[in-house]
């Protein structure tokens, strides 16, 4: 077996993760009526959006984290550039005419990178809305532009979050146990990142 | 009021609030009334939203009413005679008067002795003793009386010494150019205005003027209401609905006060106040007793006796018998501070006497010296030179807090320096207590105890009993001066220590002691003894009826309390509301208001009639004139149209030239305010108000224009009432702070940013606050020198809620006084101005 | 008068129809800025009625007595200078909630029930189902919603509902002293300020006209002013709307995002039927 996470990675994701959901359950309760009771079953709307923002900053500082951990592996190469022309292959599971990667794919990076800036977008979004009684008058536009901001951020977040929840329990298999438990399989390592460790 | 009361008659607000909605032109001058009565300026929108009336502002700031005006003139501070005398010649060069109205109901036809003249180059009348520097001879201010002792005229009035020739020969030289250089706005601003508010002239439009304080605290005051008042009668607006001389009073019953013998020189009902020399009721009578002056006069006040003697019934009842002239040797008498100089306890002069040490306590109603008298550190100084004070208010404030470190360190002493024992009695407000305010239009309205008082607080009538009934008692007891006229006042009221004020009111109305006969029917009884009086001349001068203020009778007649009435019905459409409270006098809502026709007594304009003539008496409003007399015993056109349509003047008509009775002339004359940044342009040797006799303390200092270059006014704001609101956290909150309103151009040359601080000094102190930076006020150009003005509101000090930081708006005001109605110089001074 | 009637005509963020049936006039406040003269009895009648406490201020150098309404202080005069070849002036406007016949605030609360409308056109919040978003003050065209930092709902003028329902006017009207404030049905004081506009626009005021813009629906408060060109003198927005922001969020966006994130879904599930799930090469073979 091979560690693939340590046990802070672990621990940083898990964070990020409990945050996120709660932050998406109580973000789509306000973002439509027909998801509020969400926020009902979650303690209710005024507590749901007490919390939030609280969540929120945990989950950005989960994201912090990451980047500090990750950013140097996440870099985007001549590789990924490949492998991102030739998603198609990997989409149809045809993984063997996909150039070979190292620990994280390129789509791992790009999703990392999108949850990454959507956490920043969201972040600076998110202040102001929290704060928007004390955005003045004049920079009203502000106040807009946050909750424009804040929805269109958390959109793209979802689909990337999506994707990584499909990818990581259904697609490929050991991926949620890797994250759970931190160790992989030689197998499991040559299969889906040949290079890394090599 | 002097003024108005030596113009017309009587000292009031002619018509009244609801009538202005009546108006074509409304002249707000001399007043705020959007800040200062936004209720009744109701009226003044309802005008201009139902009959598209011009309201014209002049001020010297745009002030709130000046927001909603159709026309606003920037004037300097105090040259409001200027303006208005402006106005006069331009009415009479421009034909711009209602002639036929002058000649009616006018003094014009009146012929002025030959003696009269008026020096324009040294701007003195005739009688200027140089060497005193008074007039020591106010004989020649009078008419040429014929053998019978009756004014001779001149209907056609073009005798060169007729009133109307020398009045038009008098404001010859206030031409616009002039009153471009006295008042600083442009000859065409001023000519575009006066032709708005001569547009009046015309006998079927209908111009009003409102004023305030913002004429009455100058000290050319009375001369300056005047002018206005000669204006009026010029344009013909006086007695017609939408008309009139509005004075609107400062606080909710100050008429009241003012009707009630508020001051010091006269009883309640305008009696004059005995004097020294008056040593029988006899002599005192034929004093105050007026001789008509034309054969058609009624000359109403030829009623005195009546209403003295009822009054000195009211004062000592039972004790006040024919025998003994009614008591009238108990009567306090004012006494002479010199051989035929009467003492003076007016207001500026009471707190010069307490200075002076001449006075050993005081009792304070209602009121806060300390904030509210002008030049706050002689009134200081003066409380702290007394051995007692005895202040009822609802709240502590600076008078009765005058000795506290804080405020006494003004004029430099401490606590332990004053040796005056300070009494604070917790005295009910105005909604914890029965009553009646009599407002601006007169009308008598009971008002009814909304809550009780709060902790120990008593009524007013209350403390006042039971302080009486004490002092009684000692006088009583131990005897003394004058102890008869004390144990002898007439205390009838059932709970002598708490008077009803129902009782009080039936007293004021007055009632019949004996069955009163009719005068000219001994047999038939006209009022059973016990009733109460209806009329006027149910009061009878020997003794037979009561009555503690004549001008009150009708109030509560045998009907009833009528000031209780809320009839809000209104036949005549024009907002008279008869049966609408009690509206003195006798519930006339329009006073002089024979006016409003002509001399054939149709109206002047039939869509507002006020009063016409059926053939066989007078019908609408309760006529200002007798009810049966016709219109026209001479043919109409010339003066003697029946009887003279003001009735309390002994000439029978209005008085365009008073005789005798101002103290600097029986014209008015542009006199610059005592401190003023420039000498009058018009005679520069008598600048200032010739009649004015500067008080000489230490406190007394005045300033000249090269040290204290900017002219400043003071004003109050709709936000507050006067210092009493400042301890109400609401209305703070509303205006939290002093604040200082200063043209930006003089704000850029001190460097003065808006929201900071400044400080404004006069010659008597200084005041610091936040600056208010404004195009409201703009720099003007007066006798060709560049001028700012700055003003400031007055509702801040040291104790109250929120910010108040000693700003005493009045420490820096002069102890300047008008010489006939002692009124202080509030509203025109000189100071400079710093960045704090 | 008709219109007391409280029934829902909308209702934010619900899922169901709100339930008015009721045909019943819209009701408004007339504000007559030419003959305001600034005296801010709405202002105190407001807080003494709705039992609101003082606020602390400060003077900053104008009569207006704070820079902008709180969640204590619904009505406030707002006060400004301006200067033209016509003269001087200086504007007084009574600013409070507008009523809008679309409300931007209710359009963007996310809490079910804490905006509503009634049929008689007052917007209304339910603090107790107010959940302190903020969305509505992003919403709002006139800067009216307000956060009170004590209960962390939020707060702005009820147009008195609680006085309208029993059939009096809002406690502003009562007390104004100059008639400048009126209270009737919409229609009719469209009417009274129709005729004020003609009386200004004969008495040279040419530019003189009602402001009620349509880019809200029009609103329960029809202000006469004598420069209705210029609103902004007195402090309007002068094409107010519900924000872009707001309007793309609640209706293209929403749509868009609903589309991808159920399609998200689908299309994995879908994905997993056609292709299953990639195993490790060393169990594959």
């Amino acid at each position: 077996m091979i560690l693939r996470y340590t046990f802070k990675e672990r621990i940083v994701h898990w964070v990020a993760a409990f945050a996120y959901v709660y932050l998406l359950l109580t973000g789509l309760a306000f973002y439509t009526p027909k998801l509020y009771w969400l926020a009902v079953v979650l303690g209710g709307g005024t507590t749901s959006r007490e919390w939030h923002p609280w969540a929120g900053l945990v989950f950005v500082a989960a994201t912090v984290l990451m980047y500090v951990m990750w950013a140097s592996d996440m870099r985007i190469t001549e590789g990924d550039r490949a492998w991102g022309r030739a998603i198609g292959h990997y989409v149809r599971n045809e993984d063997k005419h996909l150039p070979p990667v190292g620990r994280y794919n390129a789509g791992q990076k790009y999703l990392f990178w999108l949850m990454f800036l959507g956490g920043v977008l969201l972040l600076i979004s998110g202040v102001a809305m929290w704060f928007t009684s004390s955005i003045p008058w004049s920079l009203r536009w502000l106040r807009h532009w946050a909750v424009l901001v804040h929805v269109s951020a958390a959109l793209a977040t979802i689909g990337g979050f999506i994707i990584h929840v499909y990818m990581g329990t259904a697609v490929v298999r050991g991926g949620f146990t890797s994250i759970v438990r931190g160790e992989v399989s030689e197998e499991w390592a040559r299969t889906h990142h040949p290079l890394w460790k090599r | 009021m002097a003024s108005l009361a030596a113009t017309f008659g009587r000292g009031a607000m002619t018509n009244g609030w609801t009538d202005i909605a009546n108006a074509d032109v409304i002249l707000a001058m001399g007043g705020n009334p959007a800040e200062n009565h936004p209720v009744g300026f109701r009226f003044v929108m309802d005008a201009k939203r139902n009959r598209n009336a011009k309201l014209i502002s002049v001020d010297p700031r745009y002030n709130r009413t000046s927001a909603v005006s159709d026309s606003f003139t920037q004037i300097r501070v105090g040259t409001d005679i200027a303006f208005l005398g402006g106005l006069i010649h331009y009415a009479l060069t421009q034909n711009r008067y209602h002639a036929e109205y002058v000649r009616l109901f006018t003094n014009a036809t009146f012929l002025v002795t030959e003696s009269y003249a008026f020096d324009e180059a040294a701007g003195l009348f005739s009688g200027w003793d140089t060497a005193k520097k008074a007039y020591a001879d106010k004989s020649s201010w009078s008419y040429e009386l014929d053998a019978q002792g009756f004014a001779k005229i001149d209907a056609t009035m073009e005798h060169p010494r007729s009133v109307f020739q020398l009045m038009k020969k008098h404001y010859a030289r206030y031409t616009p150019e002039m009153v471009s250089r006295i008042c600083g706005c442009k000859p065409e601003e001023f000519v575009r205005a006066a032709e708005l508010i001569t547009s009046t002239f015309k006998p079927d439009k209908a111009g009003t003027i409102l004023y305030a304080l913002g004429w009455t605290h100058h000290s050319s005051s009375v001369q300056l209401i005047h002018t206005a008042a000669m204006l009026q009668l010029l344009l013909g607006n006086m007695g017609i609905a939408g008309g009139g001389l509005n004075a609107l009073r400062g606080h909710a019953n100050i008429q009241g006060g003012t009707d009630c013998g508020m001051g010091y020189h006269n009883l309640p009902g305008y009696v004059a106040i005995q004097k020294a020399g008056h040593q029988s009721l006899k002599t005192f009578i034929d004093a105050v007793t007026p001789k008509p002056l034309r054969p058609n006069a009624m000359n109403f006040y030829s009623n005195t006796d009546r209403f003295v003697v009822s009054q000195l019934k009211a004062f000592y009842g039972k004790a006040a018998t024919r025998e003994n002239d009614f008591a009238y040797h108990l009567h306090p008498k004012l006494p002479e501070s010199a051989p035929g100089v009467d003492e003076n306890w007016s207001w500026a002069y009471i707190f010069d006497h307490m200075f002076q040490g001449r006075m050993e306590g005081l009792i304070s109603y209602g009121m806060n010296p300390v904030s509210n008298g002008p030049n706050s550190r002689k009134v200081l100084s003066g409380l702290s030179k007394l051995k007692w004070l005895v202040v009822a208010e609802n709240f502590e404030q600076e008078t009765a807090a005058f000795w506290k470190p804080n405020i006494l360190e003004l004029v430099g002493k401490k606590p332990a320096d004053v040796q005056t024992e300070v009494f604070l009695l917790p005295a009910a407000n105005f909604a914890e207590k029965d009553g009646t305010f009599t407002n601006s239009a007169r009308w008598i309205q009971w008002k009814w105890k909304a809550i009780d008082p709060p902790g120990e607080a008593l009524a007013d009538q209350e403390i006042t009993a039971r302080i009486f009934l004490r002092v009684r008692e000692l006088y009583a007891a131990e005897g003394g001066r004058q102890a008869a006229s004390v144990t002898n006042l007439n205390w009838w009221y059932s709970n002598p220590s708490k008077p009803s004020m129902d009782e009080v009111l039936k007293e004021i109305n007055g009632w019949a002691i004996q069955d009163i006969k009719d005068e000219k029917d001994p047999k038939t009884v006209v009022l059973k003894a016990g009733a109460q009086l209806g009329k006027f001349l149910d009061t009878r001068a020997d003794g037979s009826t009561l009555c503690g203020n004549w001008l009150y009778i009708g109030c509560y007649p045998e009907a009833g309390n009528l000031t209780q009435r809320r009839n809000t019905a209104d036949p005549s459409g024009l907002g008279a509301h008869p049966n609408w409270s009690f509206n003195w006098p006798a519930n006339r809502r329009i006073m002089y208001n024979r006016c409003s026709a002509d001399g054939a007594g149709k109206p002047w304009d039939a869509s507002r009639p006020v009063l016409s003539w059926n053939g066989e008496k007078w019908v609408g409003d309760v006529p200002d004139f007798k009810p049966d007399s016709a219109p026209a015993n001479t043919p109409a056109g010339t003066h003697d149209a029946g009887m003279g349509a003001f009735i309390m003047l002994p000439e029978g008509v209005a008085r365009l030239f008073v005789p005798g009775q101002f103290a600097e002339g029986p014209f008015s004359e542009h006199y610059e305010p005592v401190e003023a940044p420039i000498p009058n342009p018009l005679h520069p040797s008598q600048s200032s108000n010739p009649a004015v006799k500067p008080f000489t303390t230490e406190f007394d200092k005045l300033g000249e224009a090269a040290e204290y270059p900017i002219v400043c006014t003071t004003y109050r704001l709709t936000e507050h009432f006067h210092y009493w609101t400042k301890n109400n956290p609401y209305n703070m909150q509303l205006q939290p702070e002093f604040f200082v309103e200063i043209p930006e151009e003089l704000a850029k040359e001190k460097g003065i940013a808006n929201g900071g601080k400044v400080k404004v000094t006069s010659a008597r102190g200084s005041i610091e606050g936040k600056a208010m930076v404004t195009r409201r006020i703009k720099p003007m150009t007066v006798g060709g020198k560049k001028v700012y003005q700055i003003g400031f509101p007055i509702h801040w000090g040291f104790l109250g809620k929120g910010k108040q930081q000693g700003s005493l708006a009045n420490l820096v005001t002069p102890t300047i006084v008008d010489p006939n109605s002692f009124a202080p110089e509030y509203k025109g001074f000189l100071v400079k101005l710093e960045k704090a | 008068m008709a219109g007391n009637t409280l029934e829902l005509k909308r209702i934010s963020a619900s899922a169901a129809p709100p339930p008015g049936i009721r045909d019943t006039p819209v009701l408004a406040k007339y504000i007559d800025t030419t003959t305001c003269i600034g005296c801010k009895a709405c202002e105190v009648a407001c807080q003494q009625w709705n039992d609101l406490p003082p606020e602390t201020t400060v003077q900053i150098g104008t009569y207006q007595t704070m820079p902008d309404t709180t969640a204590n202080f619904w009505n406030l005069i707002r006060f400004s200078e301006f200067e033209d070849a016509g003269g001087f002036h200086w504007f007084m406007r009574k600013d409070q909630c507008m009523h809008c016949g679309d409300p931007g605030c209710l359009k963007a609360c996310p809490a079910p029930g804490a905006i509503v409308q009634y049929v008689n056109g007052i917007v209304d919040f339910q603090q107790d189902q107010c959940i302190g978003c903020g969305y509505c003050m992003a919403g709002c065209p006139f800067n009216i919603p307000k956060l009170s930092s004590k209960t962390k709902t939020v707060y702005k003028c009820t147009m008195c509902v609680d006085r309208v329902a029993v059939g009096l006017e809002p406690a502003c009207i009562k007390a104004c002293p100059t008639g400048c404030l009126q209270f009737g049905t919409k229609e009719q004081l469209l009417e009274v300020a129709a005729k004020r506009v003609d009386q200004l626009r004969e008495s040279g005021f040419r530019e003189a006209g009602v402001y009620d813009p349509p880019g809200v629906g029009g609103t329960s408060v029809v202000t006469v002013l004598a420069h209705a060109d210029q609103p902004e003198l007195y402090g309007l927005p002068s094409n107010p709307s519900i924000p872009l922001a707001v309007s793309f969020w609640k209706a293209p966006l929403k749509w868009l995002g609903n589309i991808a994130m159920i399609g998200g879904i689908v299309a994995t599930a879908i994905h997993y039927l056609k292709y299953g799930a990639k195993h490790a090469h060393g169990k594959d073979s």
